[in-house]
């Protein structure tokens, strides 16, 4: 395990990293939660612009930086990151409980 | 008596350099505006008795802006924004990358919760009245309809706060007044802004559809569009009024008789002129986010950027984020 990204807590579970990832981009969209699907896409579906991924990736790099020292999402993934699913994944396989 | 917070001003972000920026601020402290210059102390030169709040990068003009603004963590805009965020200063000016001002001021400063958009907001000078307010002009080139209801909401708390006017009237920016025109984005936004329930809530009044032509008639307070419409015609205009500047000048000085026609009729058409150059006049106003945020031209002079940093201290003066936060607060 690289030292930059050990676990400060225990990891997460896949469930719980959607339901967080559901939360944040609900409070940046102002929609609700439960209208947010894991199937999802960002732009054709929830009609979240770049700066409003940008408003999601940076509320989860602060919220998992207590959990995860050092988690981050690299610019270079982010145009990747085209769905819920994607993004679930991608957090799960950094700070969930797989990594 | 209460503090006043200075105006923070990225120093690095201009067409002219930091050395307009500087003396732009220095302008503005002889007025009584206290400034918070934000750039590498090293490139700024002489600033005075001004502050520095050193930061060692910059966003390009051209630079992609949310990317920037996470990459450069210690750029001029981030740090200016930083600054009003954690109460260094009352206000951001920016005459740097306007993309970039705006991704910094929404990932730093955040939000207003119960806005889902912030949105640009430009007033144009109408004469023998209050000036009229259109937003968005330019953070968000595609828009739902709910958005423009907020940017109706926001429109009205800034026109009432700014101009003093009681009960705002708003208008829907679109190719004719008559009800149905436009394209589906206007059609949609309209049926949501024809219900009263909003403009009763923020104590505003909804008027239908105005034209472009209509922006500086006084026929509104307020005018509505999508960030795509409204640049264009911000920039429209402002393409327009440097036209008609230029060719009023050479007209006249193309002459004897016009050069001595001049020295009469220019002191009574330049302030006409002046008043309705907003590229000389106004600052665009960031709305949505929890701070002010002001953004002017990259190609701003001194003289423009110390009317920048007075606005936007007069803005923050009146407390327009409370003022926003009081409407989210009294939408039934």
């Amino acid at each position: 395990m690289p030292a930059e990204t050990h676990m400060e807590q225990s990891p997460m579970t896949r469930a719980e990293v959607l339901e967080l990832v559901r939360d944040r981009l609900a409070d940046i969209l102002e929609i609700d939660p439960e209208d947010i699907r894991e199937g999802a896409s960002f732009a054709d579906d929830l009609e979240a612009d770049s700066l409003a991924l940008i408003e999601l990736v940076e509320a989860l790099e602060e919220e998992l930086a207590d959990r995860t020292v050092g988690f981050r999402i690299d610019d270079e993934d982010l145009q990747d990151l085209k769905s819920v699913r994607d993004a679930v994944d991608y957090v799960y396989a950094k700070a969930g409980a797989e990594s | 008596m209460v503090e006043r917070l200075p105006v923070a001003l990225d120093a690095m972000g201009s067409d002219g350099g930091p050395a307009v920026l500087v003396e732009g601020a220095r302008l503005a402290a002889e007025r009584g505006v206290d400034v918070l210059l934000v750039g590498d102390p090293d490139q700024l030169g002489d600033v005075g008795d001004l502050r520095v709040k050193p930061a060692s990068e910059v966003v390009e003009m051209g630079a992609e802006p949310a990317a920037s603004v996470r990459r450069l963590k210690d750029s001029s805009i981030v740090r200016a924004a930083e600054a009003v965020r954690d109460g260094e200063a009352s206000a951001l000016v920016s005459a740097g990358n306007t993309g970039a001002a705006m991704a910094a001021s929404l990932l730093r400063m955040g939000r207003i919760k119960g806005l889902t958009r912030p949105a640009i907001a430009v007033p144009f000078p109408v004469f023998g009245s209050t000036e009229t307010t259109l937003l968005d002009c330019g953070a968000n080139a595609e828009c739902q309809p709910e958005w423009l209801v907020q940017f109706a909401e926001m429109g009205a708390v800034y026109n009432r706060v700014r101009f003093g006017v009681e009960r705002p009237r708003i208008g829907l920016l679109t190719i004719g007044e008559e009800a149905g025109k436009g394209n589906q984005l206007v059609k949609d936004a309209a049926k949501l802004l024809e219900d009263p329930g909003w403009a009763n809530d923020v104590g505003a009044e909804y008027i239908g559809n105005v034209e472009g032509r209509d922006l500086m008639l006084g026929v509104c307070d307020v005018i509505v569009c999508d960030g795509f419409t409204g640049n264009v015609v911000l920039k429209s205009i402002e393409g327009a009024m440097l036209v008609a500047r230029t060719q009023i000048r050479a007209a006249m000085a193309s002459t004897a008789e016009g050069e001595r026609a001049s020295a009469v009729v220019a002191p009574l058409i330049d302030p006409i002129i002046d008043r309705l150059d907003t590229e000389q006049t106004g600052t665009a106003l960031l709305l949505g986010v929890r701070g002010v945020s002001c953004i002017s031209h990259g190609s701003s002079d001194a003289a423009t950027i110390c009317r920048s940093i007075m606005t936007a201290s007069a803005i923050a003066d009146d407390h327009i984020v409370d003022r926003l936060r009081d409407m989210i607060d009294a939408r039934s």
